[in-house]
C-alpha cells in the first residue's frame, strides 16, 4: 500500500492529476447514511458471481447478499471488478465491503474484518479431461500450474511448490486460467472446489484430480475498523437465511444436481446471444474514447503551445508533463488514479471517471508532442512574417502558424485517436465494463474464449476501420479547402 | 530628419560574434543599400533593425522609439516598419487578399470592405490586382514577391526593410520586383535593402554600405563606393562581383 509520502514524483503526478480532476465531476467521500453501501464483487467467479445471458449478476454471493440485505433492510450498489482490484478498493475505502468468495486468512484478517464464514471452499487441482497422469499433489512434480493472482489457490500452489518442483503461471481471472490448461500451456489449475465443480458442470473440458482441501472458510469483508454495523447486519442476516432455508436453496441452485448446463450453440449463437452486452460494451468504449480524446485535444494543444513558446518556464512545464506522462505505462496510471489518488485526497472516484482521467492524461501527453511537432514543421519564416507586420505572438500563432500546423498534424491525430480507442481496453483492469471486459465476462459464463476473442477483435477492427475511413474523408476535405 | 539610428549594435550566435559594433543613420526618404560577401552579417543586421533577431548590445532607434528599451511595445513600432523576405513568406492558407488584409483587420479593426479596398489598391500598385483571390501557391516567384511587398505596405509603414528580395527569383522575374521597389523609392519611401543586385544599388541607392566580417567597412554614395572605393576589401569584393 502506498503511504502518504510526498516525493517529487507523486507531487508532480498529483499536480497534473488535479488539473484533470477539475475537469470532471468527482464526488467527495459519501458517508454511508441511510443504510446504503457500495459492495464490490469479482467480475467473473462462477458460481459465486457472474453475469447470466441477460447481463444480470447472479451467483451464490450475489443471491446470498440479496437475501441478507432484504432480511436486514439495507441497500447497496454492486460493483464488479477484478478480485485484486476489489481488495485494493476496499483497502482504500473506495467500497464499503467485498463479497467475492473471499477466503478468511490470517494475513487478510490483519487488514480486514470478516463475517462468519458462509461456505468452505478448499482448493482442488484440476487438469485437462484427457489427462490421466495427474491424480495427486506428487504427480505435479516437474509440471506447470496455473493460478489466479491473490487467491488462496495461488497461496496453496506456492505451498505445494515448496515441496514439489512446480512452475507457477499467474492469471488475472479464472477464465484465462482454465483456458491455459485447456490449451495445454499449463498442466493443471488450482481453484476453489465450488468454482471448479460448477465450471466443469457447465461444460469446461477439465477434470477434478484431487479431493478438496479442508479448512478454507469464506466470508464477507469490510475494511479493518470500518462499517462495523454492516458486518453485524451481515452476520445476523446470515443466521436468519440459514434458519429459514433460503441458504440451502441458493446452494442447491449452484452446487446441487439441478445446476443446469448451458447449451453451446457455436459462433453465431454466441454472437447473437451476447449482441446486446457487446454493443453496450462497445458504447462504453466509444464514450471513453471520445470524452478522453476531446479533453486531450484541448489540454494537448495548450501544453503543445507551452513547449512552442519562447517562454522557458512554460517550456519546462510542458517538458515535465510530457516526460512524466509518457514515462508511465497506462495500466500503472489507471491503478494510480483509481487507488492512490483517492487515498491521498480522500476522494471517491468512479472507475469510469478515473478511466477518463487516466486516458486523458496519457493522450494529452502524446497530442502535446504532436502539436509541438506540427508547429515546428511550419516554416519559421511564417511567424517572422506575421510578427514583422506588428501582429502580437498570440495572434500570429492563432491566425498564421496553427492553421498550418493543424493540417500537418491531422494524420498523426487520426493515428492517436485509433491508439486511444484501443487503449480503452487497458481500463478493464479497474473494472470498467468496456468491450474487452464484456468479452471476458461472457467467456466467464460461456467458457468459449476461442470464438469470443475473434468476435471482440472483429468488432474493434470494424469500428476502427470505419472511423479511420471517416477521418480520412474529413482530412481530405480540410486539405482541399 | 533621422528615421533609423543604430548605435554600437552587437549580435552573437553562441560564441560567434556576427555583428561587431555597427553604427548607421538612415534619413527620412533615403534608400540605403547594404552589400557585402556571404556571411558578412548583412541579413542579420537587417533583421536586427526590427528585432526579429534579439541583440546582445547597442541601441536601435526608429523615429523616437528605442526598440531596445524593454518597456517599448515592439509590435507598435513594427507596424510602421515593413519587411520583405528572400523566401516571400506568404501565408499559404490565405488568399492573396487575405494575406494583405490580415494585419489591418487585426490591428486597425478595418471592416471587410475597407480592408479589401485597401488590398486591391496595393495589389494594383504592384501590378497584381487580377490575382487577388488566388492562393499563393499558384503564383510565380516574382508574383509572390510583389504580393509580399503589397502585404508589407498594408500597415502603411514609413520604413521598409528588404532582405535579399530578388535572390530566390528566376532571372526573368527580377526586373518586375526591382521596378516595384524603384517606384517605392521614387515615391519617397525610406528603404534599407540588402541585395546582390549591383545595378539596383548603383541606380537607386542614395548611399551604399559595404559590410565584411560583421563590420561596416565603408559607407558612401554609389559613385564613391563603386568607382573610387577607399578600402582594399571593398575593391576586392567589387572586382569579383562586377566582372
Amino acid at each position: 500500500m502506498i503511504r502518504k509520502q510526498t516525493s517529487a514524483f507523486l507531487l508532480a503526478l498529483t499536480f497534473v492529476a488535479s488539473f484533470a480532476l477539475s475537469l470532471l465531476p468527482v464526488s467527495s467521500v459519501s458517508a454511508t447514511e441511510d443504510n446504503h453501501y457500495t459492495i464490490a464483487t469479482d467480475v467473473t467467479f462462477a458460481p459465486f458471481e457472474f453475469q447470466n445471458a441477460d447481463g444480470e449478476y447472479v451467483g451464490i454471493d450475489i443471491e446470498l447478499l440479496e437475501a441478507i440485505a432484504e432480511d436486514q433492510g439495507f441497500t447497496y450498489d454492486l460493483q464488479p471488478m477484478n478480485f485484486s482490484a476489489a481488495v485494493q478498493a476496499l483497502e482504500s475505502n473506495q467500497v464499503d465491503g467485498v463479497i467475492a468468495a473471499m477466503s478468511i486468512t490470517p494475513e487478510r484478517e490483519e487488514n480486514f474484518d470478516f463475517s462468519e464464514p458462509y461456505i468452505d471452499a478448499g482448493p482442488v487441482i484440476a487438469v485437462h479431461e484427457d489427462n490421466e497422469d495427474i491424480n495427486s499433489y506428487e504427480d505435479l512434480n516437474g509440471k506447470t500450474v496455473a493460478v489466479k493472482v491473490g487467491t488462496t489457490g495461488a497461496q496453496f500452489a506456492n505451498e505445494l511448490a515448496e515441496e514439489y518442483d512446480i512452475q507457477i503461471n499467474q492469471f488475472e481471472d479464472s477464465a484465462n486460467m482454465y483456458e491455459d490448461v485447456a490449451a495445454g500451456h499449463s498442466d493443471a489449475a488450482v481453484e476453489d472446489y465450488p468454482v471448479m465443480a460448477y465450471a466443469i458442470q457447465q461444460g469446461l473440458a477439465l477434470r477434478v484430480a484431487t479431493e478438496p482441501e479442508q479448512g478454507y472458510p469464506v466470508g464477507f469483508a469490510v475494511n479493518g475498523g470500518q462499517n462495523p454495523e454492516l458486518l453485524e447486519m451481515f452476520n445476523a442476516g446470515l443466521t436468519n437465511v440459514v434458519e429459514n432455508g433460503t441458504y440451502e436453496e441458493i446452494m442447491n441452485r449452484y452446487l446441487g444436481e439441478e445446476a443446469a448446463s448451458a447449451p453451446s450453440g457455436g459462433f453465431f449463437a454466441l454472437l447473437s446471444q451476447n449482441f446486446d452486452s457487446l454493443m453496450s460494451g462497445l458504447g462504453r468504449t466509444l464514450v471513453l474514447t471520445l470524452a478522453s480524446f476531446a479533453i486531450s485535444l484541448i489540454a494537448g494543444t495548450i501544453i503543445g503551445l507551452f513547449s512552442a513558446t519562447p517562454n522557458k518556464a512554460l517550456n519546462l512545464i510542458a517538458n515535465i508533463y510530457v516526460t512524466i506522462l509518457r514515462g508511465i505505462p497506462l495500466i500503472v496510471l489507471a491503478f494510480f488514479m483509481y487507488f492512490t489518488v483517492p487515498q491521498l485526497f480522500r476522494l471517491q472516484i468512479s472507475a469510469f471517471t478515473a478511466g477518463i482521467i487516466t486516458l486523458s492524461l496519457n493522450t494529452t501527453a502524446y497530442i502535446a508532442e504532436q502539436v509541438r511537432g506540427g508547429i515546428a514543421a511550419v516554416d519559421k519564416g511564417q511567424l517572422e512574417a506575421a510578427r514583422s507586420l506588428g501582429l502580437p505572438y498570440g495572434t500570429s500563432m492563432q491566425k498564421v502558424v496553427l492553421p498550418q500546423a493543424i493540417k500537418i498534424m491531422i494524420p498523426s491525430l487520426i493515428n492517436q485517436f485509433v491508439i486511444t480507442l484501443k487503449d480503452t481496453s487497458i481500463l478493464s483492469v479497474i473494472g470498467i465494463v468496456e468491450l474487452t471486459q464484456t468479452g471476458r465476462i461472457i467467456i466467464a459464463r460461456s467458457y468459449e474464449s476461442g470464438a469470443m476473442w475473434i468476435i471482440v477483435g472483429a468488432i474493434y477492427l470494424i469500428i476502427i476501420t470505419v472511423l479511420t475511413k471517416l477521418s480520412n474523408q474529413i482530412e481530405r476535405r480540410l486539405i482541399n479547402d | 530628419m533621422t528615421k533609423l539610428k543604430v548605435e554600437g549594435l552587437r549580435k552573437s550566435f553562441g560564441d560567434n560574434e556576427v555583428l561587431k559594433g555597427l553604427n548607421l543613420e538612415v534619413n527620412e526618404g533615403e534608400v540605403v543599400v547594404i552589400i557585402g560577401p556571404s556571411g558578412s552579417g548583412k541579413s542579420t543586421f537587417l533583421r536586427c533593425m526590427n528585432l526579429l533577431e534579439s541583440i546582445n548590445g547597442g541601441r536601435i532607434i526608429i523615429d523616437d522609439y528605442d526598440l531596445t528599451d524593454p518597456a517599448q511595445d515592439i509590435n507598435k513600432v513594427r507596424e510602421n516598419v515593413g519587411m520583405v523576405f528572400q523566401q516571400f513568406n506568404l501565408f499559404p492558407h490565405l488568399t492573396v487578399v487575405e494575406n494583405i488584409t490580415l494585419a489591418p483587420k487585426q490591428l486597425r479593426s478595418l471592416s471587410d470592405k475597407e480592408s479589401r479596398e485597401l488590398a486591391l489598391r496595393l495589389l494594383d500598385s504592384v501590378g497584381m490586382a487580377e490575382k487577388a483571390d488566388v492562393y499563393p501557391n499558384s503564383l510565380s516567384g516574382g508574383q509572390k514577391q510583389r504580393v509580399a511587398i503589397a502585404r508589407a505596405l498594408a500597415m502603411e509603414p514609413d520604413l521598409m526593410l528588404f532582405d535579399e528580395p530578388t535572390s530566390a527569383l528566376d532571372p526573368e522575374m527580377v526586373g518586375d520586383v526591382l521596378e516595384v521597389m524603384q517606384r517605392l523609392a521614387k515615391d519617397g519611401m525610406t528603404m534599407v535593402v540588402v541585395t546582390h543586385e549591383m545595378g539596383f544599388a548603383k541606380e537607386v541607392a542614395d548611399r551604399v554600405v559595404f559590410m565584411d566580417e560583421g563590420q561596416i567597412v565603408e559607407i558612401g554614395p554609389p559613385s564613391q563606393i563603386f568607382d573610387q572605393p577607399e578600402n582594399e576589401r571593398t575593391k576586392n569584393f567589387l572586382d569579383k562581383v562586377l566582372v
